[in-house]
């Protein structure tokens, strides 16, 4: 009962706080909220910009922090939209998703390493300890630091379902958070070995920054690879939403899949969606 | 004997030689490190730096354009900030040093609380600050759960620093005030706080700093939106967030990241010394004058 009192007391303080500070005009059907994907944040920010112009009085809020967040928020309603950057696992395929890009997601080693290639079996047993000189893989004598994805990121996931890996097997010297950390960390020590999205690889490696994207499978890893379709790495930038999007939603989400933001997509240093 | 205390002699001026050395390199180690600092952001960041970045909104992911409307949140959150902390963290250390015996117990709760809470990483106060004021207060994400979960980091740290200003002052002084006749609410307003007034401003420039570099507490909970803020309820990128974002998560992010960093520094340095300056000329003229 008491708890009860406790309760009502900091809701009804907390709503006269909201009273003083929202404007009246504010009407909620007239605002989406987006979580989750820190890779996708970025381009729904300009996604959003370009919708609040072309629909006076919208109002789109981003907010990052993750693919998995994007999925809680969604399901507990805290977001009208998540963005996650995979494929929706079995035990989400209740959500519905919408595909606005693609993303690679290359090796990369300092660009003083002359290692060239690296098979798939190499690139396992460099992340799970079995390997640690660079001399094993045909390079020059130097322990390998391993640079690991954290937990809940798409980019670890994607990773460790294409070498059918389990994050407890990695023995990771750094575990890192977003796309630049990982540039910078394998940027800034020859030893490393990374993986980050090609798009953001292959922009810094053009200005200098010294990384070298490896070619898996034989193939290349570029732009141009992941936009036909023949690099083994590459995900899908998602959309998801609880139910059949509908109202501002959908018109969001068929903007954001549509010709005219194709410009926004490549400027993220994505692959935009072809329907 | 007159050979062994040469000898003794010839000891103890290397060992002041040594130690002086090692001293003097400290002290220019610390003073480098900051400069270093200082210097990188200057050389990377001065370039991109101009009137139509502080006023304009960030384009193209923050690449581009500007941080106007990141300031202005980032100067909302820390007000709502201050405006949180400062009545509650003085009315406590007035408490803690006034109003109750020195060792009682409930006191010591409160001081071991305190301390704990300084403790708690900002990480754990952001999802602790997403939980209570954005999920189950309803604020969402906004310029005030953010401030106000900014509020709980700040509030240990001014606390103890506020408490510690008004423990030096001297016991006389009370006593005097005491003998005067003043009430305790005079001698506090007229005495002690102006008398205390450098500490306090420490304490306010301690929990600025703080709240003014904080990421991991602001980013589940005034959030990542850089629209320009219309109200207290609305979400606005604090700078620190943007300065992490761009640098971490936007490729070609680098050179704003940089100017962002340094328009940081600049206002943490701007309202250090507003703060000392007012610390040093206002509150305590009142009482030194004398």
């Amino acid at each position: 009962m008491k708890k009860h009192i406790v309760h009502h007391l900091l809701r009804i303080s907390a709503a006269a706080l909201m009273l003083t500070v929202t404007p009246l005009s504010q009407a909620s059907d007239q605002k989406l909220v987006l979580t989750g994907s820190s890779t996708i944040a970025p381009l729904a920010v300009e996604l959003g910009k370009r919708f609040e112009k072309l629909n006076p009085g919208v109002r789109v809020d981003v907010q990052s922090g993750g693919s998995s967040r994007g999925v809680n928020d969604v399901r507990s309603g805290l977001a009208d939209i998540g963005m996650v950057s995979r494929a929706l696992k079995d035990d989400e395929k209740d959500l519905k998703s919408f595909t606005i890009a693609l993303d690679g997601v290359g090796i990369i080693l300092h660009s003083g390493n002359p290692v060239k290639t690296l098979t798939d079996q190499q690139i396992i047993d460099i992340y799970t300890g079995k390997i640690s000189n660079w001399r094993e893989v045909g390079g020059k004598d130097g322990r390998i630091t391993v640079v690991n994805k954290a937990g809940g990121r798409s980019t670890l996931e994607l990773f460790l379902h294409y070498f059918k890996l389990k994050d407890s097997e990695i023995k990771a010297h750094v575990v890192i958070g977003d796309n630049q950390q990982g540039i910078k960390m394998v940027a800034g020590n020859p030893g490393a070995v990374g993986y980050v999205s090609i798009g953001a690889a292959e922009f810094e490696a053009g200005n200098g920054t010294p990384i070298r994207l490896l070619s898996m499978a034989g193939v290349a890893a570029s732009v141009e690879s992941v936009r036909n379709g023949s690099f083994p790495l590459a995900r899908p930038l998602n959309l998801i939403t609880k139910t059949e999007p509908v109202g501002l939603a959908k018109k969001f989400i068929e903007f954001s899949r549509s010709k005219e933001v194709n410009d926004l997509v490549q400027a993220q240093y994505f692959v935009p969606f072809v329907r | 004997m007159a050979k062994y205390g040469l000898f003794s002699m010839t000891i103890t001026s290397n060992l002041d030689r040594f130690m002086t050395l090692a001293i003097w390199s400290a002290a220019l180690l610390v003073a480098a490190a900051f400069l270093w600092l200082l210097g990188d952001v200057l050389w990377h960041g001065a370039a991109h730096l101009s009137w139509s970045f502080l006023t304009e909104a960030p384009e193209n992911a923050g690449r581009s354009g500007g941080i106007g409307p990141i300031l202005v949140s980032t100067l909302m959150i820390l007000a709502v900030a201050v405006a949180a902390a400062v009545p509650l963290g003085l009315a406590t250390a007035v408490w803690l040093t006034e109003f109750i015996r020195p060792g009682s117990s409930f006191g010591r709760l409160v001081g071991l609380s305190l301390d704990v809470l300084a403790g708690v990483p900002s990480i754990v106060l952001g999802l602790f600050g997403n939980a209570f004021f954005c999920v189950y207060l309803g604020l969402g994400f906004s310029i005030l759960a953010g401030g106000l979960t900014l509020a709980c980091m700040v509030l240990p740290i001014f606390i103890r620093t506020a408490e510690a200003g008004l423990r030096a002052v001297p016991a006389d002084w009370r006593n005097g005030a005491a003998a005067l006749g003043l009430s305790r609410g005079a001698a506090l307003i007229h005495i002690l706080l102006p008398a205390a007034a450098p500490a306090l401003a420490a304490a306010l420039m301690l929990g600025i700093g703080r709240a003014m570099a904080e990421t991991a507490a602001l980013i589940y909970t005034s959030g990542y939106v850089d629209r320009m803020p219309s109200s207290l309820s609305d979400s606005g990128r604090a700078l620190a967030v943007h300065i992490y974002d761009l640098s971490m998560n936007v490729a070609g992010g680098d050179p704003n990241a940089y100017a962002s960093a340094l328009v940081l520094i600049t206002l943490l340095i701007i309202i250090n010394s507003t703060a000392l300056w007012l610390a040093e000329n206002l509150l305590q003229r009142r009482i030194v004058t004398a």
